[in-house]
């Protein structure tokens, strides 16, 4: 794995984690942040401050995203 | 009237007609002074039927903790409490309607954020819960997607004025974002009264939705650019701004960000912050009146304009952190954490996001090696979820200022 999805895996599996949801092994590029990973609104606002932290980049700064890929595509930038 | 649609709950997949609803109220003959549940309709069925026999009504969020309602001193046998009414023989809506509103003195009681780190409870009349509420053949076709908590406020008002007016309500409340935009069309919503927050969340838009007449935005500060990326995918909307607080209900309706102060009588600025008079207020138990005619809002303005007056919001002269419309107070939060037998000290603060407004952290002081994960699941017992920080930082001090009281910014 990518040692940048790596990173973001471990950073899902945190906010899941906290909110009683099981570890996930794998993250793929069209999994939906709120069908698929299980995330409401605090969830989604618990990622961007922990990405942000980890990366420096607020990914809802520019437009929103919805999928794993829209977030890689962000911290490609 | 034909079996018109009074509510559709995605939640459980259930639609409920007007003719259900007055089936539902004519087969009741017992009825809870205390409404804690969890089912949009049985919500709604309780407080319409209170409402018709009049008898107060106490509403509870669904997911209040019961060491929160032991603080409320709520307990289980009050919970189970029941009067005995005779069952009414409603025919219509209009009949139902007509025999509502003339209970103007029935009494729903709500709590709120309270300014002590514990909830405080308003009591409001139907007289002051409606105040708002317009009932006219306008808004016979008006179909609503219900995006608020319906024990709060803002849930109450968009109900009243839907169920008068004999709407249907689509609830869109925690729906996923693909749920809203699909009823959206199908159910041809045509009003919607959210938050920011909600509006937000519905991004990236890709196609129109025209039978939308009115979108309200409230409980959170104005957001103009958003505003703007709205009216590009409801081409017919009209857009309003709502000021509201539990204690008033409606109060203020902007232009943008403008609100014009049009009754002096009501309302009056000192000091920049905005006062109301005590007759628009529910009763509270710890409502704070100075001169006990005027009560401080605790909203800081900035007056734009003298004659008319016209003013902006500026900022919370208190500390309540606004996460997505709802109220937190730091204190009450804190006051939580502390009980934990590994924390030595709390200092819980707003931060500042794009999605929610604010987002909740904490700064921990603890010696005994305790983990996030385990104090997140402390809280969860004793404290509604967007109260419980989302983000705890372990630090070895928290600063005090010089009267020892923690220091806020």
């Amino acid at each position: 794995m990518q040692p940048i999805l790596e990173k973001l895996l471990e950073i899902v599996n945190t906010v899941r984690d906290n909110k009683g949801l099981s570890k996930l092994s794998d993250l793929k590029p069209d999994q939906d942040l709120r069908t698929d990973l299980g995330f409401d609104s605090l969830d989604l606002a618990e990622l961007t401050v922990r990405i942000e932290k980890e990366h420096g980049i607020d990914i809802f700064a520019d437009g929103f995203v919805l999928t794993v890929s829209d977030i890689l595509a962000k911290l490609a930038k | 009237m034909p079996d018109k649609i009074f509510l559709h709950d995605y939640k459980t997949g259930k639609r409920y007609s007007y003719n259900q609803l007055l089936a539902d109220l004519n087969a009741l003959s017992n009825l809870e002074r205390y409404c804690y549940k969890q089912d949009l309709y049985t919500i709604f069925l309780t407080i319409i039927a209170a409402n018709l026999h009049q008898i107060a009504l106490v509403l509870l969020d669904a997911d209040f903790s019961y060491e929160e309602l032991q603080k409320f001193q709520i307990n289980a046998t009050m919970l189970a409490e029941k009067e005995h009414v005779v069952p009414p023989s409603i025919n219509s809506v209009d009949e139902l309607v007509g025999r509502l509103i003339v209970n103007k003195d029935w009494e729903l009681t709500l709590f709120t954020s309270g300014t002590t780190g514990l909830p405080k409870s308003v009591t409001h009349t139907f007289k002051s819960l409606t105040r708002a509420v317009r009932i006219s053949s306008r808004h016979a076709g008006d179909v609503w997607g219900f995006a608020y908590n319906p024990t709060h406020i803002a849930g109450l008002q968009v109900f009243y004025q839907a169920l008068l007016n004999g709407n249907t309500l689509i609830n869109l409340f925690s729906a996923a974002r693909h749920t809203v935009l699909d009823f959206i069309t199908s159910f041809q919503i045509t009003n919607i009264s959210a938050t920011p927050t909600f509006y937000r969340l519905l991004f990236p838009l890709t196609e129109l939705y025209p039978s939308v007449k009115r979108l309200t935005s409230g409980g959170e500060k104005f957001d103009g650019a958003l505003s703007e990326k709205l009216l590009d995918f409801f081409p017919n909307a009209k857009l309003r701004n709502i000021y509201a607080s539990t204690e008033a209900g409606t109060m203020l309706e902007g232009v943008g960000d403008i609100f014009v102060l049009n009754d002096e009588n009501c309302y009056r600025i000192v000091e920049n912050e905005l006062y109301v008079h005590r007759s628009l207020l529910g009763k509270g138990d710890t409502t704070s009146l100075e001169d006990d005619e005027w009560y401080p809002t605790g909203d800081l303005v900035e007056l734009i304009q003298e004659d008319p007056k016209k003013f902006r919001f500026l900022q919370r002269k208190n500390e309540m952190i606004n996460v997505g419309g709802y109220k937190v107070n730091p204190l009450e939060v804190e006051e939580n954490i502390c009980i934990h037998h590994a924390v030595k000290q709390a200092y819980v603060y707003g931060k500042p996001n794009i999605l929610l407004g604010n987002i909740i952290i904490a700064d921990i002081v603890s010696d005994a090696g305790i983990t996030e994960k385990e104090l997140r699941d402390f809280l969860q017992s004793r404290l509604q979820p967007y109260k419980i920080p989302r983000i705890m930082n372990f630090v070895s001090f928290i600063e005090l200022t010089r009267s020892g009281k923690l220091k806020r910014t």
